[in-house]
């Protein structure tokens, strides 16, 4: 994580509706984490949860009832999930 | 006097002074720069020491606030200025900013944001989510009404003259509505293919990303769009309205006329354009080389047209335009261009092979090519045809392509990328070389242009460089060919009998309605403005659909501003600084194999691919914030939004003023040693507060670098005050308590999390507020007395932090947590020193707004009349901010009633 080059936070947050598309389709085989998402994006995992929290509030993903034992929630798409 | 009253601010404080000013019978005006009411307090979970909700205990007074019958409360307002009119009262000028939302429209059902395609941090939840441009503040809102966030037109779409709003599909593209965003540019005009290739995009010019890497490539995203189209979708997916029975002739089916014809038919009028040519799309077709606009795309867009029923008679010159009048056309437009090419005026410009620039394009565009094959050309001129003209020659296979111009390379009005075009396409350039005379052979053909070369004098009409010739100087260019591109003029002599023609053959009109002296005839485009472009024709078709539908609607032409009215264009400076840093990205450029000797047609650039699209809208900074792209007005059920809305500034009279304008919080990346802006898990008490409240912008409390839920979180307390070295040596007072008031709801949301809180000493210095300490500390949390010095990050986002432990002998101790939390101090807000314009409003060491014998008088300033409620002058928890605003109350009625010039109603 430290790796992680510090953006602006308004240019991440610029940037999510251009991620929907990628995370919608990495979320088309079930949810994920954030890390997971984070990984098959090849996007720090911060960046990741700006986007999907974004995503999250206005109604395109929802999180599992539960964490995972490392502490981490899975969010997957809500309705049709990758627009065509 | 129109007010007792005037409150700045609508904090605790601020709604309290007014709630209560207005129980007693004053008028209050309520200004709050915000879209709601309810300050600080609304957006934190609970308070300290209850634990009531906050949303609870707020939420009456807001709607208390706006609804009082003696309170005027104007939202996302800011006072400007507050000048002293009398003894007894003041002048306040106040901006009402606008909403561009109808409030009494807006039911606050929020699909104007989720159809929003602009995202930026949400102020109300501490910047830890995006909210959209068109936004309703948070979800207790009072009134809960939408705001389109519109700070000014973008650059890009400022400086369009086709008026696209570029910004628009921009934004669209970015959030993958391909269609959306051709449907925007179709808003505007049906050449979406050709202005996506043959445009010049000024919006590229102006673009702010040109300020950083490189311009958003926005012509290239306007193709994108249209091929996606025009390759998916049959027809232009527009429906235009009822047929209003009344109808108008367009004369010419150039981008002008074209683009009238759509506006017109898509309103309902019956259109028929006559076109001279045998085919329709006047310059489009006939002027621009196909490897610049293919001609399969110009027919798309025709189709566009007459689509919607637009009927086009080719081959139909029109040379009297009052028959189209008698023929029962309600109005006329004429839009003919320019289709004459200006002549060289030297001796022997009639001998065989020396041809116009436009004749010359349009003879390769019919297919009647000329044999250059093996052939020295020269082109005379520095314009966009002259360039065309020369890469047409080069693909016609002439052996040796000259251009001849008059001045030098800096004065050319050929744009630059056509310039470099032809050059790298083997176009020799020569400068400062003027014809003098086309020389001939004994049988009649071309030979040589014999020309002189020229220095450049002084600046002329244009602003160029007059060129002069130099004597003696004169020489021959061998060639077999000359194209002479030097100018191009409408064809207006037979129209001179009913309208009034002006320099160079253009038809004169009244330049903002296009309507000529015959009310019925407007004119548009080149045969207007002289040789331009397809964006300012485009513009021009648009402009008079315009003027002519208002006109056959009998509605006046002058003194509106419908049309024209933007708002201003947006601050590049201001832009760029609303970050700190900038990522470089790539810019996507054109990848295409030019030639050196070209041999064909073909288009050059190539399409850009999804990845290259998205990548090119991605770097898009939002200028004006709100892009236009239309998708609000589009799903807003009421129909509330209205972009044509404009702030308004007014001036009022008030008795008294009260500043309950707050305070700010401490700027935690001040303190860089601990990582605030740096290390995305250490955040600050207020983002805490937003993770830990009912509407918490994450679904429960997460750390942000990587969304896991923290079992060890530390919290470090006086940051930014008590600290000399950050410029604020005071207590801030409620830190300690809304600390501890969070450590008890962490461990409720959280209950294996260890909460421990790094302090110097605790201040629990109010009613039962010791106990409250003593409540978290029997919870579970622990508190290490000792100050932080550092805060460093592991591999895995967990945060080491460097302390003393005093109570333990003093020891440097090393901790990991994965969530540090930073007790940011308070601030003064400076802007309450800046709503007085003649009086300056006394300030205390600190910057706080002073009380001058604040043991005595709690609530007046150093201004008589003026007063302070809550922590504008100094910080306060609640129960003291409700305490003083309740003293400055007092001491507001007291000032009236001796005045006694107020508007008091009985209570």
């Amino acid at each position: 994580m430290s790796a992680t080059p510090n953006r602006d936070i308004r240019e991440i947050i610029r940037e999510e509706p251009l991620m929907h598309r990628p995370i919608l389709k990495a979320l088309a085989a079930g949810p994920l984490t954030v890390p997971e998402i984070a990984e098959a994006i090849g996007r720090p995992a911060d960046e990741v949860l700006f986007w999907v929290m974004g995503m999250r509030r206005y109604g395109m993903v929802t999180e599992s009832k539960d964490p995972t034992d490392e502490g981490y929630f899975s969010y997957g798409a809500v309705g049709g999930g990758v627009p065509s | 006097m129109d007010y007792d009253v005037l409150v700045v601010g609508s904090g605790i404080g601020g709604m309290e002074s007014a709630i209560k000013l207005g129980d007693m019978g004053y008028k209050v005006l309520l200004v709050e720069k915000e879209g709601s009411v309810g300050g600080r307090v609304i957006l934190l979970s609970k308070v300290f020491p209850t634990l009531d909700c906050a949303s609870c205990i707020t939420t009456p007074k807001m709607a208390a606030t706006i609804h009082h019958p003696n309170i005027t409360a104007m939202t996302y307002s800011e006072v400007l200025g507050i000048r002293r009119a009398s003894d007894t009262h003041f002048r306040a000028s106040v901006r009402q900013k606008a909403r561009y939302v109808d409030e009494a429209a807006c039911t606050g059902c929020q699909l104007c944001e989720t159809a929003c395609t602009v995202a930026v941090p949400d102020q109300f939840n501490a910047d830890l989510v995006a909210r959209r441009a068109a936004y309703i503040p948070f979800p207790q809102a009072v009134p809960k009404k939408a705001i389109i966030e519109r700070v000014g037109t973008s650059p890009c779409t400022d400086t369009c003259p086709a008026g696209i709003k570029a910004h628009g599909y921009v934004s669209l593209i970015r959030s993958g509505k391909y269609e959306e965003a051709f449907q925007l540019v179709l808003d505007a005009t049906p050449l979406v293919g050709s202005l996506g290739r043959a445009c010049y995009a000024p919006c590229e010019s102006e673009c702010t990303r040109g300020e950083l890497e490189g311009s958003i490539p926005i012509r290239r995203l306007k193709r994108f769009v249209a091929d996606r189209h025009y390759r998916e979708m049959d027809g232009p997916g527009v429906t235009p309205a009822e047929p209003n029975g009344k109808s108008v002739a367009i004369v010419g089916s150039g981008p002008a006329g074209l683009t009238a014809a759509w506006q017109l038919a898509r309103s309902g009028y019956r259109v028929k354009i006559f076109e001279a040519a045998a085919e329709p799309g006047g310059f489009l077709r006939y002027a621009l080389p196909t490897y610049r606009l293919p001609q399969e795309v110009v027919e798309q867009d025709i189709r566009n047209v007459t689509a919607l029923g637009v009927e086009i008679a080719t081959s139909a010159p029109v040379r009297d335009l009052g028959a189209l009048r008698l023929d029962g056309y309600d109005a006329v437009l004429l839009a003919t261009g320019t289709p004459h090419s200006t002549s060289l005026g030297v001796p022997g410009e009639e001998i065989e092979g020396v041809l116009g620039g436009l004749d010359f394009l349009r003879e390769v565009r019919r297919g009647e090519t000329a044999d250059l094959q093996g052939k020295r050309v020269v082109i005379v001129g520095g314009g966009n045809v002259a360039m065309d003209a020369a890469r047409t020659a080069r693909r016609l296979g002439a052996v040796e392509t000259v251009v001849a111009y008059r001045r030098g390379r800096e004065e050319m009005p050929a744009h630059k990328a056509e310039v470099d075009d032809a050059e790298a396409e083997g176009v020799e350039l020569r400068f400062l070389v003027a014809p003098v005379e086309v020389v001939g052979d004994a049988a009649g053909r071309v030979q040589g242009l014999r020309c002189q070369r020229m220095e450049l004098g002084q600046p002329d009409a244009s602003g160029r460089r007059r060129p002069e010739p130099v004597r003696g100087s004169e020489f021959v260019i061998p060639c077999e060919a000359v194209v002479a591109a030097i100018g191009m003029v409408p064809d207006t002599d037979s129209f001179a009998r009913m309208v009034s023609i002006g320099p160079s053959h253009r038809v004169k009109v009244d330049p903002k309605t296009l309507q000529s002296e015959v009310p019925y005839l407007f004119a548009a485009g080149d045969v207007v403005m002289g040789p331009s472009d397809i964006a300012r024709a485009v513009g021009q078709g648009r402009r008079a659909a315009f003027m002519i539908d208002r006109w056959l609607q009998g509605r006046e032409l002058a003194g509106f501003s419908a049309f024209d009215e933007r708002l201003g264009v947006v601050d590049k400076t201001q832009v760029l600084a609303r970050q700190k840093k900038y990522t470089h990205r790539d810019p996507v450029t054109v990848n295409a194999a030019r030639l050196s000797a070209p041999r064909d047609f073909a288009e050059i650039e190539p399409p850009m691919t999804e990845d290259e699209a998205l990548a090119g809208a991605g770097g898009c900074i939002d200028c004006g914030v709100c892009s236009e792209c239309g998708q609000c007005v589009a799903a807003c059920p009421p129909a509330a939004i209205d972009l044509n809305m404009r702030e308004r500034t007014f001036d009022v009279e008030v008795g008294a003023v009260v500043v309950s304008t707050g305070y700010k919080l401490f700027a935690a990346d001040l303190k860089p040693d601990y990582g605030f802006g740096k290390y995305p898990n250490v955040i600050t008490a207020m983002q805490m507060d937003r993770l830990i409240a009912p509407t918490r912008p994450f679904n429960t409390v997460l750390r942000p670098g990587d969304g896991k839920v923290p079992e060890r979180i530390a919290y470090v307390m006086c940051t930014g005050s008590r600290d000399k070295t950050v410029g604020n040596p005071l207590c801030s007072k409620i830190c300690c308590m809304y600390s501890t008031k969070q450590n008890q709801l962490i461990m409720g949301t959280l209950p294996l999390a260890d909460v421990t809180v790094h302090y110097i000493d605790i201040r629990a210095a109010g009613k039962r507020y010791e106990e409250f300490y003593q409540q978290a500390k029997a919870m579970g949390a622990n508190y290490i007395k000792g100050r932080v010095a550092k805060i460093t990050e592991k591999e895995d986002g967990n945060l080491i932090l460097r302390y003393e432990d005093i109570e333990n002998g003093g020891a440097i101790v090393e901790a990991e947590y994965d969530l540090v939390v930073l007790a940011v101090g308070v601030q003064p807000n400076r802007e309450a020193e800046r709503l007085f314009i003649d009086e300056p409003l006394g300030l205390d060491d600190y910057y706080f707004v002073a009380e001058p014998n604040e043991d005595l008088d709690p609530g007046k300033t150093s201004i008589p009349g003026v007063f302070v409620a809550g922590a504008a002058s100094g910080t306060k928890d609640i129960v003291d901010t409700i305490l003083h605003a309740g003293a400055a109350v007092a001491q507001v009625a007291a000032h009236l009633e001796q005045g006694n010039t107020t508007k008091k109603v009985p209570v």
